[in-house]
């Protein structure tokens, strides 16, 4: 095991640094200059390569990727172009939103997801299963920032129950906290719950074929013990794997939501540094993501190892 | 002007007090409560050497917190804010502003000439590279003669400086220096100014809340306690904050017409609307063919049906502008030399040119952007003319103006108490902004004399000869006079005019 787990957390750093490189590399190439940015109208050549050489931007790409990447190892990612914010603060302030909207999206997706495939898996081809089926195809092509809209119409401004936009610290009112989350979400697990539910339920119909589940049946076990002990867990393998890579797109994909409901995550703050050419904070946030994506499929490969005591003794 | 004023029974006071009460709102303003304001975007920061320009988010954070010398009242013109009175020399090159004894900062620092001085020194400083130094090129020094008289001292003469000095933006809002200087870096999130509001918390992204100033040098205000500014990027989101009442006031732009129509629609919300001065613009390079020859720049904007784009882009909500001026300005001309509405003469005219006539127009990479950008493809098609659209992000779309790398660009005009400082920039010869790349011995001429005149009749005539030369010329053409947009709950009063977008709280009061 734990041969296991050090092989998989060498992985890490490899994949940390081509990431890294890459986003330094795609950043240097977008169209704009930060220097002319600063400058605006003012610009003269002469200023303009002053402040480059300020700031550092004129020296070869890859001496400044060099020079970024000695301060991270250093826990220094350097500080906002634009706002003057350290880019570690910056990131660390809004990581946490972005994470509770990451896990209640993916709480009720599977809360979603999880019974509605097992009832179509139990009930396979019957009409309850084409219904579901097809419902979760037909909410699968619907937009999010559709969804997001019809969600605020509804709940907020119709009934009032839920705040449209906003959110407030957990620190300061947790029942508010929770609330404001609700919406965004819903939102995310709109888009989540159909493909779970749809694995799930395929892999359950094959598990359901099995000789081990005939002979549970035989020996007189209850359907729902049948049902969620023996069928859903060796089920869930590739459930698993899509939830981990879920999240880890969850982490920075959820920008239109978080625009939407003006939430204060880590997807705005990408996008404002994208628009603004601020590239050191572009660099941490992509390296924040990158982490977590990483650190996700990490745990998801130890999950693996639970649930399959094959993949552990390196015998799959 | 205090309330104690009215018991020393003076007939002088009771005078001044008069008038200030009828220059205000008939209702009497109420004490307390929280206002929740919703904006497009992300406060950037107050540091003019970080942020180099505020835009309309930066600009009525710093209407709570920060203050100018200068005011504008109802009518437009100057009143007195952190300075009392001014005065110019004859040449208008030289502007004394005599300041508001007793003022501190929120800091405790006391405001004075020093302070005012720093400020504009600060920004000026070759070493420093900030980008709001342009807007204030002309201001060769600012000098403190005593503790409370500033002395402007200028390099061309400006008829209107104190008007000029209104706007809370980043070269005219007063920071606390021992603040700038102490918090270096920080300071940009941490701004202490003179203002009736003190910054109390600021979590990026999220909100930025400001509380009342106890020790505001006008005794008696602000009336409310708190403002909440919350950026809401989203625009059905932003209004559905206010329906639901989340926020009891949102700022709002054309582009969203159908929300502005069901606002004006619904007994609880109110529209606020300023007609300002100035217009959305496009500058067309003069440099390069087709489009150097005159034929083809009057066609091409004699191919434009102002009224068809206003109901395709915006519902019918935007007024067609003739010139730069706009219903806003005190410019009214009799004749702005408007070229006509004609797309048979337009045809006619790039007929008449011979060579087909192709070029690109640079767009914004939004949906505005996107969506002018078809209805000018359309328009022009119609006359025989191919426009191939180019969008690029905000981030390019200046650099590429400055570098003149454009055949037609989008500009604007924005909503300014005197037309000298946007007209000068913009078509005086060898101006980094004079995008045309045109130059008019004339033109320069009618420019220099509006600038150095103090009779407005004058000067109006100035302008609308300019206007004339522009229209005939058609270096630049006009598309949609500036509307200012907010809408609000009905219990929110107190609001002025919304003078260049700024949605400004700082007198606001709840019914």
């Amino acid at each position: 095991m734990a041969r296991f787990f050090g092989r998989r957390l060498l992985y890490l750093l490899p994949v940390l640094l081509a990431v890294s490189l890459l986003t330094f590399l795609i950043a240097s190439l977008l169209p704009g200059d930060l220097a002319y940015a600063i400058l605006g109208d003012q610009a003269t050549p002469e200023k303009l390569a002053a402040l480059r050489a300020k700031m550092g931007l004129d020296l070869p790409i890859w001496q400044r990727y060099l020079h970024w990447l000695w301060g991270v190892l250093q826990g220094d990612l350097g500080r906002s172009f634009r706002t003057g914010e350290l880019v570690l603060n910056a990131v660390l302030d809004r990581l946490p939103v972005s994470i509770e909207l990451m896990i209640m999206a993916e709480v009720m997706g599977l809360m979603i997801g999880i019974p509605l495939a097992i009832l179509c898996a139990v009930k396979s081809g019957s009409a309850i299963d084409r219904f579901f089926t097809g419902f979760a195809f037909a909410n699968l092509s619907l937009p999010s920032y559709m969804v997001a809209i019809l969600l605020i119409f509804l709940f907020a401004v119709q009934f009032n129950w839920l705040p449209a936009t906003g959110w407030v610290p957990f620190s300061e009112d947790p029942v508010g906290n929770l609330r404001s989350f609700v919406l965004p979400a819903l939102t995310l697990a709109f888009a989540e719950w159909p493909a779970l539910m749809r694995v799930l339920r395929s892999d359950m119909i094959a598990t359901l074929q099995e000789d081990y589940i005939a002979m549970a049946k035989a020996k007189g076990l209850r359907p729902a013990r049948i049902l969620l002990v023996h069928a859903l867990k060796p089920s869930s393998l590739t459930l698993v794997t899509i939830t981990g890579i879920n999240i880890g797109r969850l982490i920075g994909g959820a920008l239109i939501v978080e625009t939407i409901f003006a939430l204060p995550g880590i997807g705005r703050l990408l996008v404002g540094a994208i628009y603004a050419r601020d590239f050191i904070i572009l660099q941490g946030v992509v390296l924040f993501v990158a982490a977590g994506f990483v650190i996700v499929n990490f745990i998801v490969d130890m999950l693996y190892g639970v649930l399959d005591p094959r993949i552990r003794h390196g015998r799959a | 002007m205090t309330r104690s004023g009215l018991r020393l029974g003076s007939i002088a006071c009771s005078l001044a007090l008069a008038a200030a009460f009828a220059a205000a709102p008939a209702a009497a303003q109420k004490q307390g409560g929280s206002l929740t304001i919703g904006l497009e975007l992300d406060i950037p920061g107050f540091d003019p050497l970080k942020v180099g320009v505020y835009d309309t988010a930066a600009n009525i954070a710093a209407s709570l917190i920060l203050e100018t010398l200068v005011s504008l009242d109802d009518n437009g013109k100057p009143k007195p804010r952190l300075a009392l009175s001014w005065s110019s020399s004859e040449d208008f090159k030289t502007w004394t502003f005599k300041l508001r004894p007793d003022v501190k900062f929120h800091d405790g620092t006391p405001f004075n000439a020093q302070a005012v001085k720093w400020n504009i020194d600060r920004q000026k400083d070759p070493k420093n590279n900030c980008r709001c130094a342009f807007y204030i090129a002309n201001i060769v020094s600012v000098e403190a003669k005593d503790d409370l008289t500033v002395v402007y001292t200028l390099k061309d003469p400006v008829v209107n400086l104190p008007a000029l000095l209104t706007r809370p933006d980043q070269n005219q809002t007063v920071h606390s220096p021992t603040a700038m200087q102490a918090k270096g870096d920080d300071y940009n999130r941490n701004p202490v100014g003179t203002g009736p509001f003190v910054l109390k918390s600021w979590t990026a992204g999220d909100r930025l809340v400001v509380e009342r100033n106890p020790n505001y040098w006008d005794k008696g205000r602000p009336y409310l306690d708190r403002v909440v500014l919350r950026p809401l990027p989203d625009a059905q989101s932003r209004f559905a904050s206010l329906k639901s009442g989340e926020t009891d006031l949102v700022w709002a732009d054309e582009s969203e017409a159908d929300n502005i129509m069901r606002a004006r629609n619904d007994k609880t919300l109110q529209v606020l609307t300023y007609a300002g001065s100035g217009a959305a613009v496009n500058a067309i390079n003069t440099k390069v063919p087709p489009l150097d020859d005159v034929r083809v720049r009057r066609a091409l904007v004699m191919a434009l049906d102002r009224k068809k784009m206003s109901q395709a882009l915006t519902n019918g909500l935007a007024r067609p502008a003739t010139n730069p001026y706009g219903d806003g300005s005190w410019v009214k001309c009799k004749d702005d030399g408007a070229l006509p509405e004609d797309p048979k003469k337009a045809a006619a005219l790039i007929k008449e040119y011979g060579k087909p006539v192709a070029f690109k127009m640079l767009f914004t990479a939004t949906p505005r952007g996107r969506a002018a950008a078809q209805v000018y493809q359309q328009l022009w098609k119609q006359v025989g003319a191919e426009m191939e659209i180019e969008m690029v992000d905000q981030a390019t779309f200046p650099p590429r103006a400055f570098q003149r790398k454009f055949d037609v660009i989008g500009w604007r005009i924005v909503d300014f108490p005197d037309p000298d400082v946007q007209m000068f920039a913009n078509f005086h010869t060898g101006s980094p902004v004079a995008l045309a790349n045109y130059s008019n011995p004339e033109l320069d001429k009618l420019l220099q004399h509006a600038r150095v005149t103090p009779d407005e009749a004058k000067r109006t005539e100035d302008y609308c000869a300019i206007s004339r030369i522009i229209n005939q010329e058609a270096i630049w053409f006009w598309t949609f006079q500036n509307t200012y947009y907010a809408m609000a709950k009905t219990k929110v009063k107190g609001i002025p005019k919304l003078y260049g977008g700024v949605i400004d709280a700082s007198a606001a009061w709840l019914e």
